[in-house]
């Protein structure tokens, strides 16, 4: 994939290369927007709004990191859900059994090709981390997502979150000493490869 | 806990976001403070929490539509030509009639000042004084004759002025509606036959183009 032919193309108006852009980027951005908003449904009109805001502002593009560019509209997408959601709180429906109790863990989330063990490892993981990360504040959970979990460098963290590279050192240590603090509290649901690599770290 | 500047530095460090020779005093600093290493692996512990985190995949396809982004179908050009000759030809209808209109107030002032004041009011304002004189001059009039013969030649001539004058008053609305009209008519500087083209043009124009909207709205979807 050619991204800045198909970059300038969809500067062009081009709706194609666009999608064609969507389709590579598009995990990457429900991810963030996930991990930020901690619901799905929320992550989905979020991921959907952010390409739709892209799409039309694409012409402000000038160059750099794509990815950082396009994590900054995620993120503004993310924020004005969040806000939405302040202004409208709404309590969420969790999937039921059919025994009408709720799903932990959904099964059309879970990875077909893990064991049951796995499984269960991986959504307790998933769950601890997810609990955390909502426990922090908005803006340190943007540059700890960005940085962390999508893998991007200070300078796209910066670009994408809009602040100096100074405030995304500082908020991603206190980010992660945050995080730090809230996993001990999970300790035993945490899985036992984690355990392991902690304690061969300490 | 260290404090919060050996606690940024070591998430920077981590991150490899440090020059050498601060790493370098980092790492002396590490080596010889249990408390910092414990807080150095606490953070790297934080970290490789987080980057094991499962990446999720998008539910669906968040590709984008034509409507969805509001772009508009690719239009012709004779689009552009239907839709400008429409808007011309409504201006021109517009001026018609204000050039009609106006050239029926410049030509005959009378009738446009009779139209401003209500329809025959002109004639009646400057013959109203003799009809309201009249029926005052009658009574003396009536007198004078019986009387004397040299009576006032003036008053005679005025008196029979007075009828003529009031039925001059009632009859000047109920006529000035048709004439006016007529007038209108003789008048107008621009016909009504290019008026109703001009109409025509208008309509046909408009219905052209929006068919040509129509057909590439289809055509795009």
């Amino acid at each position: 994939m050619d991204e800045t032919a198909l970059i300038q193309t969809a500067q062009n108006g081009d709706l194609d290369s666009f999608n064609t852009l969507i389709l590579h980027y598009q995990d990457a951005v429900f991810h963030t927007a996930l991990r930020i908003l901690g619901d799905e449904d929320s992550a989905e009109d979020a991921a959907q709004e952010a390409f739709i805001s892209a799409f039309r502002s694409i012409s402000s593009f000038r160059g750099g990191s794509f990815k950082a560019w396009l994590m900054r509209t995620v993120t503004n997408a993310c924020y004005d859900e969040l806000r939405r959601q302040k202004r409208r709180p709404t309590t969420p429906l969790e999937p039921e059994t059919s025994d009408g109790e709720e799903m932990d863990s959904p099964k059309w989330l879970a990875d077909p090709n893990m064991t049951p063990s796995e499984k269960s490892e991986a959504d307790e993981l998933e769950h601890a981390i997810q609990h955390c990360l909502d426990a922090l504040p908005t803006d340190f959970r943007t540059v700890v997502v960005l940085a962390d979990i999508q893998g991007m460098d200070y300078s796209e963290v910066a670009t994408a979150a809009r602040v100096p590279l100074g405030t995304i050192k500082s908020r991603l240590a206190r980010a992660r000493l945050r995080l730090r603090e809230c996993l001990r509290s999970f300790e035993e649901l945490l899985p036992s490869s984690f355990r392991l690599e902690r304690e061969s770290n300490s | 806990m260290k404090n919060f500047k050996d606690i940024e530095q070591l998430s920077s460090y981590l991150d490899g976001q440090l020059d050498s020779a601060e790493s370098k005093r980092l790492e002396s600093r590490i080596s010889s403070d249990p408390e910092l290493a414990a807080d150095l692996n606490d953070i790297r512990a934080a970290r490789s929490i987080l980057r094991k985190l499962p990446a999720r995949k998008a539910p669906r396809n968040f590709t984008l539509t034509r409507k969805m982004v509001g772009l508009k179908p690719p239009l012709p050009q004779s689009y552009s030509f239907f839709r400008f000759s429409s808007a011309f030809a409504t201006i021109l209808l517009i001026l018609t009639f204000a050039a009609n209109s106006l050239a029926l107030r410049l030509n005959s002032p009378v009738p446009a000042f009779s139209f401003g004041m209500g329809g025959g009011g002109a004639p009646a304002a400057t013959e109203a004084p003799a009809a309201t004189q009249a029926p005052a001059m009658e009574m003396p009039l009536a007198a004078t004759q019986s009387s004397s013969a040299s009576a006032d030649t003036t008053v005679a001539t005025e008196a029979p002025v007075a009828p003529q004058s009031s039925t001059l008053l009632k009859e000047t609305p109920t006529e000035s509606a048709p004439l006016d009209q007529a007038r209108v008519k003789e008048e107008a500087v621009v016909p009504v036959t290019w008026q109703i083209s001009l109409l025509f043009i208008i309509l046909a124009s408009a219905m052209i183009a929006f068919a040509i909207n129509q057909n590439a709205k289809k055509k795009w979807s």
